[in-house]
């Protein structure tokens, strides 16, 4: 049977193209992400490796702490002990290093490569004995020499537009410093050239400000020849203040280094793969019903087997083979596809943040093995319920004619297991419109849902066809003949129909759904957004870890057209449930600047040891106003009783709690600071004059941003970015699918109805009104697609939308209905260019194709 | 039947001829495959007259019939409908003339099964985009007799009751000739007579010109006139044949083939 098999897949090569294609994509996404993984994993350790490559032995100063405490507890590393280790046996080289953070302002006055903190690095230039540091190479100018000089590294340099001797700004954690450009250096950490910035200061300059003068934050030791890492690192442990100081080899530190990029680069991964898993779901109605067309096209065949003694095993293995063949047909090309892929993804994925190391594409056999097991068990899965309708055909129907239409669907059955499936799934999904929050039970209950519902969807299609395209019909009626042929046609195989607007169905809901949520998600953030912020502008810092120059608050206020400008300090608040977000703020300015939706008590009260409390921390906690709370503020030892005087509602410029501003500020980790500064201008007003007044107040620091109201109500829905870009993939990607199955069967269709359309041109239909015909057949099928597709992820998102409606109390379901008209014009216009070819094939048969005798 | 005189469908004076070919030759294949259909056939259909072509397997009358009606192209010689010469017709105006000028009854029926009986009579016309006139499709509808069935679909329809809707559409769009591909071909013998009756009742009554190939020598009976083709060439002639005369006549191509 293996060779009927071959045969009749030579035979259909043309049919069975598409869905070859459709199995192909899918594969392909499945082997192009995990060869970019692999490569891309590879890159890293080849880069990490390389900037440890002559670290045999790192000495960095034990249990680290942020801010000022890290600066009296690295003196272990002083140069006593630099000398100390240079003397240990096996060691041939010693670099102290001093390393810490910087951010620079750009030629154009932006802070430069933001976003990533860990990015920003900076450190000393150490000069070796020939004067130079061979961990960065100099390329033009010389090495920072002085507090007023500093070098970058060429990437930083292009990026920022610098050049040798220009002013630049910068921040490190403090205030803003001014240095000149001396020198221009090549790194190859990977860390700067994935898209960070490197600033070297000299070395005076790099102790000042990241440790305390004469102390180091690590000493990397290189090792002499016959000198193993663990061997050095044993000895140089031994000559250490034990509880001060710790050794680490070099490849525990590029393990640990491409570890950190490797969570980077994992996330990238998961939308591929859910392009992936999305394609293969659509491509295997596209292979089952190219079988199904298949099989009752070739029931003639497979009765005269039967009838010549094949068995029904015989004849479902037959089948089965063939889908094998396909699979296999398939994964190649989907292996090729997908290596291309892995090719072009880090381009792709590169953003002018960052960019992906590249590397030789990395086989491994993971990936072959995938795409193999991927592509043939999706076909030949897909192939079973086609095979078992083969087993069906009985021998007596070799001797019938073939040209019976066929009979109409039975379809209780199917309506009534798709109407309990139904039901099933839209209870799940509307028991959740009591849902109080999106808690993981809940979210299970939405995915499970949306399952069914899917799968309803998918069942009942057939039976929904006939009333659906029927009544589609009213408007295809309009066209004349051709219209109303287009109609019966689409109407005359429903099941067929059905299966072909499936791919197009799951799409159109999965992305109507993701706009819905999306949308009504976006702007519930802009009004929540909008709604609890009174001020016109927001200077804050960028790291949790800095803070804005007190005096600044007082400058600001000054600035002409600021009517009010009040400090906030962020802290924590340790409560017995977890850790808090607390802004100190101004009792007598806060009304300004906050829009604070009052649920219980006043916030006139607000002082030491009174604080006010979110709706949500207060159910939370089982606390209202005059109640109290035991929590711990900040650095503080001691949880202590605070007095609750208002309950507010959720409100994100606010957090979870509101305290008084110099009781927050005592306990902060870096005392006295301040990280926001709200201001309120006269009227209202915003300018750029304003703007740029407000950033000189601060110093121009780099360290600390300027957001008008709008710019801040844009970054809280700007986390929707992911979303939007996953539903575009998905609308792409269901479009290109829909349009291959579509394509396939009409193509098939037309094959079958070859006497029909001759009948149609030898009784006087000319070619325009056959392809205007097939045009519209496909136009039905994909209108019933998009209509069924709409309904149900309309649905899913407003159901869904219900555990918004507990954790953003101003969720409220706003269908984006441009893209949703968007969506509905790009399904009708997949099904006019899924016609083009079989219409064009139809148009050129001969009329004489109605006398053909077959 | 009804003995009224149908005034206004009265046929033109039976002098004019609705279809004729010259010099009409059709070969398929080159060199080695050259196979002559069809060799310089000059033949001429009057308006009114039921002409039936026969000959033996493969001896070129479907070709005929094939080309005279427009469904293909001949490879030399010209083919006239009325004065329209086909062979300066693009694809377009083919097809058009198709649709108001010629009518065709096939041997499989081939109507569409997605529509009802009379929706396929009336396909034609909407085609067209043309009303259709009351009274002729009345008149036509009544004239093979399916006025209770309608509304059905071809598969709910038996061979004969498909073969009359197949006759009627033929009719609806009054065209200048209607060819007949073998009408009786898929049928029993008393549905089959029963389509040779309406055809014969068409010419008679409605003055329509009706050419119908066939190798069934009763259907020939019904006809005004008989020709036989053999080899892709118009051999013989018969006018007001009887089934007899043209079994005698069918004989001798056996005899022909057997001795030749």
């Amino acid at each position: 049977m293996l060779r009927t098999a071959l045969r009749n897949v030579l035979a259909a090569k043309a049919r069975l193209v598409m869905t070859v294609l459709a199995v192909c994509l899918g594969v392909a996404f499945v082997c192009g992400t995990l060869v970019f993984a692999d490569t891309s994993v590879a890159a890293h350790r080849a880069a990490a490796s390389k900037n440890f490559a002559d670290i045999a032995v790192t000495v960095t100063p034990r249990t680290p702490l942020t801010g000022a405490a890290t600066r009296q507890n690295s003196s272990a590393l002083d140069d006593a002990l630099v000398h100390r280790l240079a003397a240990v046996p096996g060691a041939a080289a010693v670099r102290p290093s001093v390393d810490g953070s910087a951010v620079l302002n750009a030629a154009d006055g932006t802070p430069l490569r933001v976003g990533t903190a860990w990015a920003n690095l900076a450190a000393a230039y150490v000069p070796g004995k020939d004067g130079k540091d061979g961990r960065y190479p100099l390329l033009r100018g010389h090495a920072p020499r002085n507090a007023d000089e500093l070098a970058v590294d060429s990437g930083t340099a292009a990026a920022g537009g610098f050049g040798i001797g220009d002013t630049i700004t910068l921040a490190t954690d403090g205030p803003v410093l001014t240095k000149r450009l001396v020198g221009i250096v090549t790194t190859q950490d990977t860390r700067v050239t994935a898209g960070g910035t490197l600033t070297l200061f000299d070395q005076a300059t790099a102790q000042a400000l990241f440790a305390a003068p004469g102390r180091y934050t690590s000493v990397d030791l290189s090792a002499a020849p016959g000198t193993s890492q663990a061997e050095l690192s044993e000895r140089v442990t031994a000559v250490l203040p034990p509880d001060r100081a710790e050794a680490v080899t070099g490849a525990a530190q590029a393990t640990q280094q491409a570890g950190y990029v490797d969570t980077l680069t994992r996330g990238y991964q998961k939308l591929p793969m859910v392009f992936a898993a999305v394609s293969l779901f659509i491509g295997s109605f596209l292979i089952a019903n190219t079988f199904t067309v298949l099989v009752a096209g070739r029931t003639r065949e497979i009765a005269l087997l039967r009838a010549i003694g094949a068995s029904r095993r015989q004849v479902v293995r037959s089948v089965l083979w063939e889908a094998v063949l396909l699979g296999l047909v398939a994964s190649a090309a989907g292996l090729l596809l997908g290596l291309g892929i892995a090719a072009v993804l880090p381009d792709l994925l590169s953003t002018t943040q960052g960019t992906l190391p590249h590397g030789p594409l990395v086989i491994g056999p993971r990936p072959l093995v995938a795409a193999l097991a991927v592509g043939v068990g999706v076909t030949v899965l897909a192939a079973w319920l086609p095979s078992r309708n083969a087993a069906k055909v009985a021998p007596i129907e070799a001797l019938r004619s073939a040209d019976q239409p066929p009979t109409a669907v039975r379809s209780r059955v199917r309506g009534a297991v798709g109407l309990a499936l139904l039901v099933l799934g839209a209870g799940l999904l509307l028991s959740l419109t009591g849902a109080k929050d999106a808690s993981v039970e809940n979210l299970q209950t939405a995915m499970f849902g949306c399952g069914v519902l899917v799968v309803a969807m998918i069942v009942l299609a057939p039976v929904l066809a006939t009333p659906v395209i029927r009544l589609s019909g009213r408007l295809t009626g309009r066209f004349g003949m051709t219209g109303r042929l287009a109609h019966r046609n689409a109407l005359r195989n429903p099941r067929r129909s059905a299966a072909t607007a499936s791919a197009l169905m799951i799409s159109t809901a999965l992305v109507a759904g993701l706009a819905v949520i999306g949308n009504s998600t976006g702007q519930a953030l802009d009004r929540q957004a909008a709604s609890g912020l009174g001020a016109d502008y927001v200077l804050s810092t960028r790291t949790t870890t800095t803070g804005i120059d007190p005096a600044a608050v007082q400058r600001v206020a000054d600035v002409p057209g600021v009517r009010t400008a009040s400090a906030v300090t962020d802290s924590v608040l340790f409560t017995g449930g977890g850790v808090r977000t607390i802004s100190g703020v101004t009792p007598d300015t806060v009304d300004a600047v906050m829009r604070l939706d009052l649920v219980d008590g006043s916030l006139k009260d607000l002082g030491p040891g009174r604080i006010a409390v979110s709706r949500t921390v207060a159910r939370e906690q089982g606390v209202s106003a005059s109640g109290r709370l035991n929590a711990r503020m900040g650095s503080g030892q001691d949880f202590q009783q605070y007095t609750v005087v208002a309950v507010y509602q959720d409100n994100p410029t606010a957090h979870d709690a509101l305290g008084d501003r110099t009781e927050v500020q005592r306990t902060g980790f870096d005392p006295g600071s301040i990280q926001r500064i709200l201001v309120r201008t006269d009227g209202g007003a915003t300018a750029k004059t304003i703007e740029d007044r407000l950033r000189t107040a601060v110093g121009n620091s780099p360290l600390v941003q300027v957001q008008t109201r709008e710019e801040l109500v844009h970054q809280a829905a700007g986390a929707l970015g992911e979303l939007l870009e996953l539903m575009y993939g998905l609308l792409a990607l269901g479009t290109v699918i829909s349009l291959l199955g579509i394509t396939n069967t009409l193509a098939m269709s037309v094959a079958e109805r070859t006497r029909e359309i001759g009948v149609l041109r030898a009784i006087g239909m000319d070619r325009a009104g056959i392809r205007r015909m097939i045009r519209l057949e496909s136009v039905t099928v994909a209108a019933f697609g998009t209509l069924l597709g709409l309904a149900g992820g309309l649905f899913g998102a407003w159901t869904v939308g219900a555990l918004a409606n507990g954790a953003m109390t101003r969720y409220a379901l706003a269908p984006p209905w441009g893209t949703l008209l968007l969506l509905c014009i790009g399904s009708l216009a997949t099904g006019v260019i899924a016609a083009a070819v079989p219409a064009r094939r139809a148009a050129a048969l001969s009329p004489l194709a109605a006398v053909a005798r077959t | 039947m009804t003995a009224e005189p149908f005034s206004p469908y009265l046929p033109h004076p039976a002098t004019g001829v609705a279809a004729a070919t010259t010099g009409l030759s059709k070969v398929y294949g080159s060199g080695d495959t050259r196979v002559v259909a069809l060799d310089e056939v000059d033949i001429a259909f009057r308006e009114g007259e039921f002409t039936s072509i026969m000959g033996p397997s493969g001896c070129g009358k479907s070709t005929l019939m094939h080309c005279a009606a427009g469904l293909d192209r001949a490879s030399s010689g010209s083919v006239r409908i009325g004065t329209t010469e086909l062979g300066t017709l693009n694809d377009r105006q083919l097809t058009e003339l198709r649709r108001d000028r010629i009518g065709f009854v096939f041997q499989a029926f081939n109507l569409l099964p997605t529509l009802t009986a009379l929706e396929n009579i009336t396909l034609p016309l909407a085609i067209a985009g043309r009303r259709p006139d009351r009274q002729w499709l009345d008149h036509v509808i009544s004239l093979v007799g399916l006025g209770r069935r309608l509304g059905h679909r071809p598969a709910e329809l038996s061979g004969g009751q498909q073969q009359r809707v197949a006759v009627a559409r033929a009719l609806v769009s009054r065209p200048a000739i209607v060819f007949a591909d073998e009408p009786t071909g898929n049928l029993d013998s008393r549905a089959g007579t029963e389509i040779l009756g309406f055809l014969r009742e068409c010419v008679r009554e409605l003055g329509q010109t009706v050419v119908m190939v066939t190798h069934d020598p009763v259907a020939a009976d019904f006809a005004d006139r008989v020709v036989f083709l053999s080899d892709g060439r118009l051999v013989d002639e018969m006018t007001r044949p009887t089934a007899d005369r043209v079994l005698e006549r069918m004989k001798e191509f056996d005899t022909r083939t057997r001795t030749g």
